[in-house]
């Protein structure tokens, strides 16, 4: 029986979310999106604030929203706790009136989880006198005191500092944590929290699997540049995939038909005059724009393939890269992996 | 520049306060318990506190769904009622007094039914002062509640949200998140509207006529002493000008803006 299992479509104004997705008991799901996607608004429809057009939802086996049957079970029966990106901790009550709201949570509870989110010393505080990372654990020990079949995380550790990250992150993969929802902008959050990861843009899921599966194969721009890779579309025949600007890739394995490629920005070699030598992919390209990352330097290029290169400031400073400056761009054909779409 | 609004600025406080000094100036201390004892100030002190506490009632229960169908629903037709909401505070209260009784007067459009069937009659009752002092304070309190609900609807969605998750059934909700987080505007508003009511003159002498110990409030008793009896003037003065205050003093930190 899965904690939660969705498969519907509701419009907001603009927004159509049309949305497949299961966590399991003791899963965590992170719903990756940037914004606009519809991520809030998935939470609200699952919290039971907003409602289905069409399709259906269980949370823990029993069905809570299914138009087709007009059944609707609303948000105070349906055992989902929910933390809202802004926390919303009720500004009348102290923080364990805060954790206590939810009928029939004893002081035992509110005490146990006080003590677990590092709250104990806080308990008879007002909302306003606490910090974001405290309001958050607040928010948390809320949502789980009412003992919810599935959490519902908006953004769970957007700007925490590190004590609040750590003691949100112990909570969360304690045994006895339900099963979780998180949506996030943050791949890092995503990543570092969840089992899964579920991809959200425009309302509709474009990819799912392992963080590693995402980041490896990334299916659209919005992942591959999250994850800090370049992707290109592209159609293959042979060992050559032809861009959608025309441009040809040479690949170290043939393929057929629509592809993505997927290139490391630091398998972007960047040099002063065409280099010679093994088969590789080498075309001329302008400089863009040039971004800090860590010890290295993200070169925007554009061009026949418009890519990010990853080099270090030594070498920037040996090529005299500018925005604007014209250098060869080279990369081998082992480095761009290729995926059938 | 700064000096001359400065001088404006002062100008002003002297106006407010002037009245204030010279009414203290001319009260006459030494007659004064003889005068706050006898029965046309304690009758008039009873009818003001009757008429403006159940007007404030009235208000409170008729005031706060009117504020909340024009704060926190789509109803068609809310522009036309908040306009409604507002005419008692900008109509001559003589005016709004004449228009009650043309409406609710024994022969008025509505009054004539209330006579012939329930045999109840406003015009120059204690009810007629009640209706005329909560037909000018209920604006008051309509206008400082559907404020606070317009600006903070969508936090008050939220929480709302947040609550019915954590298992609250819409009452418990009402009762424990929307109503409190009201508090202070309905606190604020009730206070307006009941100073409102415990001053008003125009409409309750229009409607309810001048009768000692029946609809005889306190700003009426005063302006009829001014014309005979100065000193009881003065006296009825100070009364209303300590039961503002004793207002005004708690309500000073929690409820007035710009603390």
């Amino acid at each position: 029986m899965s904690a939660l299992s969705l498969a519907g479509m509701t419009r907001m104004g603009d927004l159509r979310l049309d949305v497949d997705l299961v966590v399991e008991p003791d899963e965590t799901v992170a719903v990756l999106g940037p914004n606009g996607a519809g991520k809030t608004s998935l939470l609200r429809l699952l919290a039971g604030l907003l409602s289905l057009d069409s399709g259906a939802l269980a949370i823990g086996g029993a069905t809570v929203d299914e138009p087709g049957t007009g059944a609707f079970l609303p948000p105070h029966l349906r055992r989902v706790g929910w933390v809202p990106q802004d926390r919303l901790l009720f500004p009348h009550l102290t923080v364990a009136g805060n954790v206590g709201f939810g009928p029939g949570v004893d002081a035992d509870r509110v005490a146990g989880l006080l003590d677990a989110l590092g709250l104990t010393g806080l308990a008879y505080r007002r909302p306003d006198e606490c910090s974001g990372g405290q309001a958050q654990r607040v928010a948390l020990a809320r949502a789980l005191a009412t003992d919810p079949v599935v959490l519902l995380l908006d953004e769970p550790s957007a700007a925490l500092d590190v004590e609040s990250r750590h003691l949100i992150n112990g909570v969360l993969t304690a045994a006895e944590a339900p099963a979780t929802l998180l949506v996030t902008h943050d791949p890092v959050e995503a990543a570092t929290l969840a089992d899964r990861l579920i991809v959200l843009e425009n309302g509709a899921v474009s990819q799912a699997g392992s963080p590693r599966e995402v980041r490896s194969r990334p299916k659209t721009r919005y992942v591959a540049s999250l994850a800090g890779l370049n992707l290109l579309e592209a159609t293959a025949s042979g060992t050559v995939a032809v861009t959608a600007l025309g441009t040809r890739v040479v690949l170290a394995e043939p393929a057929e038909g629509p592809v993505h490629l997927v290139v490391p920005p630091t398998a972007v070699a960047l040099h002063r005059s065409a280099p010679d030598g093994s088969p590789r992919n080498v075309w001329q390209a302008g400089v863009t724009d040039l971004q800090p990352a860590f010890e290295r330097i993200r070169v925007v290029l554009d061009g026949p393939l418009p890519v990010v290169a990853e080099v270090t400031p030594a070498a920037v400073e040996e090529l005299g890269l500018r925005v604007g400056s014209e250098v060869w761009a080279a990369v081998k054909a082992t480095e761009v992996a290729c995926h059938a779409i | 520049m700064r000096r001359f609004l400065l001088a404006f600025a002062g100008l002003a406080v002297v106006l407010l306060a002037l009245p204030i000094v010279g009414l203290l100036q001319r009260t006459p201390w030494s007659s004064l318990p003889d005068l706050l004892g006898d029965d046309v100030t304690l009758d008039a002190l009873r009818v003001s506190l009757v008429v403006s506490l159940v007007a404030a009632l009235v208000v409170l229960v008729l005031g706060t769904p009117l504020a909340w169908a024009l704060g926190r629903t789509d109803l068609p037709g809310r522009r036309i009622v908040r306009a409604l909401v507002v005419l008692p505070m900008v109509l001559p209260p003589v005016v709004g007094g004449a228009a009650l009784l043309f409406a609710l007067g024994r022969r008025g459009l509505i009054g004539q039914w209330l006579d012939r069937w329930f045999g109840l009659t406003l015009p120059f009752t204690l009810t007629g002062a009640i209706v005329a002092a909560t037909f000018v304070a209920l604006p008051f309190y309509v206008i400082a509640v559907e404020g606070a609900l317009r600006t903070a609807r969508r936090e008050i969605d939220d929480l709302e949200g947040v609550a019915s998750t954590l298992g609250a059934p819409p009452l418990t909700v009402l009762r424990r998140i929307t109503l409190p987080r009201l508090l202070p505007a309905m606190g604020a508003g009730l206070a307006l509207a009941w100073a409102r009511a415990l001053g008003e003159f125009g409409a309750t002498i229009t409607f309810a006529g001048n009768l000692p110990g029946r609809t005889q409030t306190l700003p009426l008793a005063t302006f009829l002493a001014l014309q005979s009896e100065p000193e009881r003037a003065l006296a009825l003065s100070l009364v209303m000008l300590a039961v503002a205050l004793a207002v005004l003093l708690p309500l000073r930190d929690r409820w007035l803006p710009g603390r």
